[in-house]
């Protein structure tokens, strides 16, 4: 028995401590022996609350370091304000401290036990021995924590890739292809009118349902060609004459292939699909099935393009979906995909403006401004409305006027794009309400009021409207009143103080010496990537983009440009970008995976669903925003 | 720890004529000046068959050194002897060892000898030590008739000694580990509660340098007053 299995030779502690090593990266992509080589050499050492762990003093060091229990914490001395930072914090199954290892030098950091720790801890020639036979150790040490992101990104595309795979292999089901809310008539309503539905909604089948909206009957362009080729009724017949009895259905939850199989047992192109008390609640035709099996961009963004009726862009969005599936699945980064879906949203946005100058023309040119993550080009699936309008006053015009027929142009269009799936702003901010439908001399004058009266409610609005992009119209006025805006900012002091002030409320939710700081989701534990992870770096980053002129409204583009300006060190600014990114990595995937099982779109996440590594990263990553906070409340004394 | 007894008896018999004495053996230490932070310290804890001195028998042995301050995993004792003639059922079910797992153990003699000498005279921790001292001494009579004592040091009375306020919810080894939030690897084995037993002796070390309790003498007057003390209340 021993002889088989050369983990039951090794004593009891050593296994244990091998095990407790393999759930931690890198320690969890290590062979074995190397494993057993850390856990032989080991030493176990136990500090009380507040011990000096390691410190500057200590010289060059000479161990590494793993948490076995408790926490370690970072401080360094702040000589300008003669107090102690926090710098990080260590908990358990990390290690440390690896630059001052390899760079075979003394630590900057002193490390102090937050809280009862045991740290296990190797000398120095175990490490070397290690760092040269081990390659994900090694790598882990070089690159510290970047390289664990790697591992996380593998991971994000695996899942899009199980995904996608489902949807090629037509075991997916049906509700997820099926066109909601079908074409439907009354079984006396006359054929010729039935068709002019069909063709006003351009879509090739209509569904006879009587009025338990139990389908009855279909009628197809198949059909429509036959009744006319063969003469079998008059145009003003009742739909109920000529229409195919009976239509197949299929409930919800059969599978696409089961569709395709009956379509190809019968010839029909249309099934309808029904709930348990046999309700329409959706058509599926043979092109639904097989479109699914590739989307491509650019194909999509021309589809959304040139749809031609509000349905066909409503239904579009589904693949828009499919299509975050497939670039998560084929390595795309968070930030890449954002933007792709700020694009698509931008084109459908465009689409509906100009299906609704075809249909009703207000007659006067406006730019078309969006606010907050869509300004910021970083929308995911789960999106509200925050828009405006922008108009130049025409001659002999007041701008009353003008707003009188801009206004119920905007009704309509903010009433259609919630149709698509761009969810009303519950605070109003949106191009049919009267203050966000100005002209450029009431859009400067409005600003001029929200820097100088620096309101509590206005600093709410700050991450709204200094975050702006033109999406539709001419982009010149727009640019105009940015220059204004920001040459305000920079001059006045004291508003990028509020700003800052304001920015450093949204605090990252790492507790001092625990781990995550929850917000309550009913009794369930959660933590809120948008508003506690994400925020926390939009705000900080905007202040500071916004005191140095920097135009851009895209969070990651606003610290490549701090970067350049040199208001940001070109490494913190790595860190920080890094850290940003896979919070919203790790909220996309769970939106796609709430998506795929069709609950609610959230940003809540509980932690205890996550996997240790994406813990850890979710933490560096908090912490990073701690960082960049520390800067900001340094740069504005706050 | 296979290999590293064979390779011991080799090296010892070697010379010697495969005769094995008892003359060569390391002496036991007494607590003297020794600096609690240099010295090495041996944890140790025994399973066995069951509670009784006189009738049960030592089934496993698990020990961790404690040198420098840090629990050395370099330095373990980590056996089962090899009884075969003992009736175990009885406790099989609470140590998960059985028959098979005790045949691979060692001639008790050989692993006897080896903890001796691994041990170096050095003190001996073990949690309710009076346990663990008699069957230990009692296993070392009667196999190799070695009868020298060494210095023990009980860790349930330590814990108390320095943690006077602490309400770990009963006297047991589980009750102080739930207390600092420590857990055995695995429940009634050797290795794993010496383990246990070590870390909450290396909590205690901790608290001890801060008090100014600094060499082996000082530790071990501490506890006796403690016992002491004890006793008297109990009249």
């Amino acid at each position: 028995m021993a002889a088989a299995n050369p983990d039951s030779a090794r004593p009891q502690n050593t296994r244990a401590i091998m095990t407790f090593l393999r759930e931690h990266a890198p320690f969890s992509s290590m062979d074995d022996t190397h494993l057993a080589h850390f856990a032989e050499h080991a030493t176990l050492r136990f500090y009380a609350d507040g011990d000096e762990v390691i410190s500057p003093d200590d010289g060059v060091i000479k161990r590494f370091y793993v948490v076995k229990q408790g926490r370690i914490r970072g401080e360094r001395h702040n000589a300008k304000d003669d107090r102690t930072d926090t710098t990080f914090e260590i908990s358990l199954g990390e290690c440390f401290p690896l630059a001052a290892l390899i760079g075979e030098r003394p630590t900057r950091t002193l490390h102090r036990a937050a809280g009862d720790t045991f740290c296990l801890s190797i000398e120095q020639d175990a490490f070397i021995t290690l760092f040269s036979a081990s390659d994900p150790f090694r790598d882990f040490c070089l690159r510290g924590v970047s390289s664990l992101l790697d591992q996380v990104n593998q991971r994000i595309q695996s899942s899009a890739m199980a995904s996608i795979g489902s949807s090629n292999s037509l075991d997916t089901p049906l509700e997820r292809y099926a066109l909601r809310n079908p074409i439907v008539c009354s079984p006396d309503l006359p054929v010729e009118k039935a068709v002019a539905r069909m063709h006003e909604n351009s879509v090739g089948s209509i569904i006879v349902t009587d009025d338990n909206r139990h389908p009855t009957g279909i009628f197809t362009l198949r059909d429509l060609r036959t009744l006319i080729a063969e003469h079998k009724a008059p145009l003003d017949a009742p739909i109920r004459q000529v229409m195919t009895q009976d239509p197949i259905c299929l409930p919800a939850h059969a599978d696409a292939f089961e569709a395709a199989m009956l379509m190809a047992e019968h010839h029909f192109a249309h099934l309808c699909v029904v709930d348990d008390e046999h309700c329409l609640i959706g058509v599926v035709s043979e092109r639904d099935l097989f479109s699914l099996q590739r989307v491509d961009l650019v194909n999509l963004a021309r589809t959304i393009g040139t749809a031609t009726h509000l349905r066909t862009l409503v239904s579009l969005r589904a693949d828009v979906s499919r299509l975050v599936d497939a670039m998560l699945a084929h390595g795309a980064d968070s930030g890449q995909v954002v933007k792709i879906i700020t694009t698509l949203n931008d084109v459908t946005v465009r689409r509906v403006l100009e299906l609704n100058i075809k249909k009703n023309d207000p007659g006067i040119p406006f730019t078309w401004l969006t606010f907050g993550s869509e300004g910021r080009q970083e929308q995911t699936l789960l999106t509200d409305q925050d828009n405006g309008i922008l108009f130049e006053t025409p001659e002999g015009m007041t701008e009353d006027q003008v707003r009188e027929k801009l206004l119920p142009f905007a009704q309509t269009v903010n009433q259609e794009l919630a149709e698509c799936g761009f969810t009303l702003c519950k605070g109003n901010i949106m191009a049919s309400n009267p203050k966000l439908c100005l002209s450029d001399n009431e859009w400067d004058d409005w600003f001029i009021r929200f820097i100088d009266a620096s309101t509590p409610q206005n600093l709410v609005y700050s991450s709204i409207f200094l975050d702006m992009r033109a999406v539709f119209g001419p982009t010149k006025p727009l640019e105009e009143l940015l220059d204004k805006v920001l040459s305000r900012i920079r001059k006045n002091a004291l508003f990028q103080k509020m700003l800052a002030g304001n920015a450093f409320q949204r605090k990252p939710p790492l507790t001092m010496f625990r781990n995550f700081r929850y917000v309550t989701d009913g009794n369930k534990q959660a933590l809120d990537l948008k508003r506690q992870g994400l925020a926390p770096f939009v705000e900080s980053v905007r202040v500071f983009a916004l005191a140095n002129g920097v135009g851009t409204a895209n969070t990651l583009e606003r610290m490549d440009e701090l970067a350049k300006k040199g208001v940001f060190d070109p490494k913190d600014a790595n860190a920080w970008k890094e850290g940003y990114s896979l919070i919203q990595a790790i909220r996309m995937r769970s939106h796609q995976e709430l998506l795929n099982r069709g609950e609610e779109l959230t940003n809540l996440i509980d932690p205890d669903d996550l996997n240790p590594l994406d813990r850890r990263i979710l933490r560096e990553s908090f912490r990073q925003a701690q960082r960049l906070q520390q800067k900001l409340e340094l740069t504005y004394q706050l | 720890m296979l290999e590293q007894i064979k390779h011991w008896l080799d090296r010892r018999r070697g010379g010697r004529g495969g005769h094995l004495d008892l003359e060569n053996l390391p002496n036991a230490k007494t607590p003297g000046d020794q600096l609690l932070s240099d010295c090495r310290l041996i944890v140790l804890d025994l399973e066995t068959t069951g509670l009784n001195a006189a009738k049960d028998e030592v089934i496993a042995i698990g020990a961790v050194a404690i040198s420098g301050g840090a629990i050395q995993l370099s330095d373990q004792f980590d056996l089962i002897l090899r009884r075969p003639e003992l009736d175990i059922t009885e406790t099989v079910l609470i140590h998960g060892i059985g028959n098979e797992a005790l045949t691979q153990g060692h001639e008790t003699e050989d692993a006897l000898l080896y903890l001796l000498e691994w041990m170096n005279g050095d003190p001996v921790l073990a949690f309710h030590s009076a346990f663990d001292q008699k069957f230990l001494e009692k296993t070392l009579r009667s196999q190799l008739g070695y009868t020298t004592s060494h210095t023990w040091m009980d860790v349930a009375d330590l814990l108390p000694v320095f943690f006077p306020k602490a309400k770990p919810g009963g006297k047991g080894l589980d009750h102080w580990s739930d207390f600092f939030g420590l857990e055995a690897s695995a429940r009634h084995n050797a290795a794993a509660d010496a383990l246990v037993t070590a870390e909450l002796t290396l909590v205690a070390l901790n608290r001890a340098k801060k008090h100014d309790v600094k060499t082996l003498r000082q530790l071990h007057d501490k506890l006796h007053y403690h016992r002491r003390l004890q006793n008297m209340h109990r009249f």
